[in-house]
């Protein structure tokens, strides 16, 4: 028998068992909305009687996780095609799409290479910002926590942590393409605001999310390293030969060797070298954005 | 009193499970088209909740739908570029998602409504009757 909004989630939970979790937590945050709203409508003497006729409403956690279940089997749901309007579809959410195959040269094409390769790029900014938020917070809080003031400091920096980790979640889905919730993990109505601080202490996710702060920094330093040293070779081969054109010097200087010249035979080489190059490179990016999200998911999300 | 009990409690006795699975599947079929509708029709974003106590003052005993299915083909349709939605903090509980039509969408519905309309003319005129004769 249900006799909370507690109880009904929690089995809601266990129906949905094995799912992603981004997917369980947004199903939660979905029966929780209705069950809510709809007790605040019925306004009768509350009671047992009135939220089983909200449920009665909602459907049973069976119905409502195989209605679920329904929209997980769709790896990536048919993109609405407009016939004629010229306004292309708002990309919205994607849902975490399996990495389908791309052919080595159809990768051009390849937004979420592109987008993955932009984070790469982004992540040393916000990865530098996450590591000092925290290192800063959390040395900050411990240690004033000898005098009382600690304590109201530390769930501040808590509080913020869990705001960058939704962020962090709605970037990564919009450029690496793996689904992260788009609302903040439930909080509980039921207890006092202590049980509820107690809760964030207890909560794993809190600490993963603060490790996943910290790592970003030398993630950030990697991915960016990487992203700016392809990058930056594969161009300068496609434009070498070109530019030698215009500068009258040799491009290429090594070491105690001195310079040498890019002969006309050599262009197809260095411009094709560089293209091939130019093509690992999406296609590295595709990976690590992946890898990355997964990373992500697993330290932000964790398995409910 | 089991969650079950709880279910079927004032349900309607000709309702048998077959009955039921036809009611569902029919359901599922329109849910989309009807969703789409609601949304297009009102003149702000609505949340879940709204458009499940909307849907339930318009549909009949019978036609129910279990709004807790309404949610997740909310959250597809969204996918698939046909709404956008936005969260809002509520009062009390959870911040709710409010849903809205895209111009994807609003495309997407003028088509449907055509679609719609000959699916049911088809099956009103297959109830009716169908004229042997004209069957080769």
């Amino acid at each position: 028998m249900t006799r909370s909004i507690e109880d009904y989630l929690k089995a809601l939970r266990q129906e949905l068992e094995g799912c992603d979790p981004a997917l369980i937590q947004d199903a939660l945050y979905d029966a929780e909305e209705f069950l809510q709203s709809g007790l605040e409508a019925i306004e009768v003497t509350g009671g047992e009687d009135t939220l089983s006729l909200v449920i009665e409403r909602y459907g049973t956690t069976e119905e409502v996780a195989s209605a679920y279940r329904q929209i997980d089997d769709d790896p990536s749901p048919v993109r609405y095609k407009p016939q004629k309007t010229a306004t292309p579809p708002v990309e919205t959410s994607a849902p975490t799409e399996r990495l389908k195959r791309v052919s080595f040269f159809g990768i051009i094409t390849e937004p979420r290479a592109y987008a993955s390769l932009f984070y790469m790029l982004l992540s040393l900014a916000t990865g530098t910002l996450y590591f000092c938020w925290a290192v800063t917070g959390l040395s900050l809080s411990i240690s004033l926590l000898i005098l009382i003031i600690g304590i109201p400091v530390l769930l501040l920096f808590l509080a913020t942590t869990r705001a960058i980790s939704l962020v962090e979640g709605w970037l990564i889905e919009a450029m690496l393409g793996v689904r992260m919730p788009r609302k903040p993990r439930s909080f509980r109505d039921e207890g006092s605001w202590l049980d509820r601080v107690k809760m964030w202490f207890s909560d794993y996710r809190t600490w993963t999310t603060l490790l996943y702060m910290l790592i970003m920094m030398p993630l950030g330093v990697i991915y960016f390293t990487v992203a700016v040293v392809l990058l930056s070779l594969s161009l300068s081969l496609v434009a070498a030969p070109i530019v030698q054109l215009f500068i009258g010097d040799p491009m290429i200087w090594i070491g105690p060797w001195g310079a040498f010249w890019i002969e006309l035979w050599m262009w197809p080489f260095f411009v094709a070298i560089g293209a091939i190059l130019f093509l690992c490179t999406l296609h590295l990016a595709r990976w690590i954005g992946r890898g990355h999200g997964l990373i992500a998911k697993t330290l932000l999300v964790g398995s409910l | 009193m089991t969650d079950k009990e709880t279910m079927d409690r004032g349900k309607d006795d000709s309702i048998d499970p077959y009955m039921s699975k036809f009611i569902r599947e029919m359901n599922a079929g329109t849910v989309s088209l009807v969703l789409l509708a609601v949304l297009e029709q009102a003149d702000r974003p609505l949340y879940g909740y709204e458009i499940a106590r909307m849907l339930e003052t318009l549909s009949t005993e019978l036609a129910q739908v279990k709004q807790g299915t309404l949610y997740p083909v909310l959250r597809s349709m969204e996918r698939s570029g046909l709404l956008e939605s936005h969260v809002e903090p509520s009062v009390s509980g959870p911040p709710r998602k409010y849903y809205s039509v895209t111009e994807t969408g609003r495309d997407g519905m003028e088509r449907w409504k055509t679609v719609w309309g000959e699916i049911r003319d088809f099956v009103d005129a297959v109830l009716e009757g169908v004229n042997l004769d004209q069957v080769d």
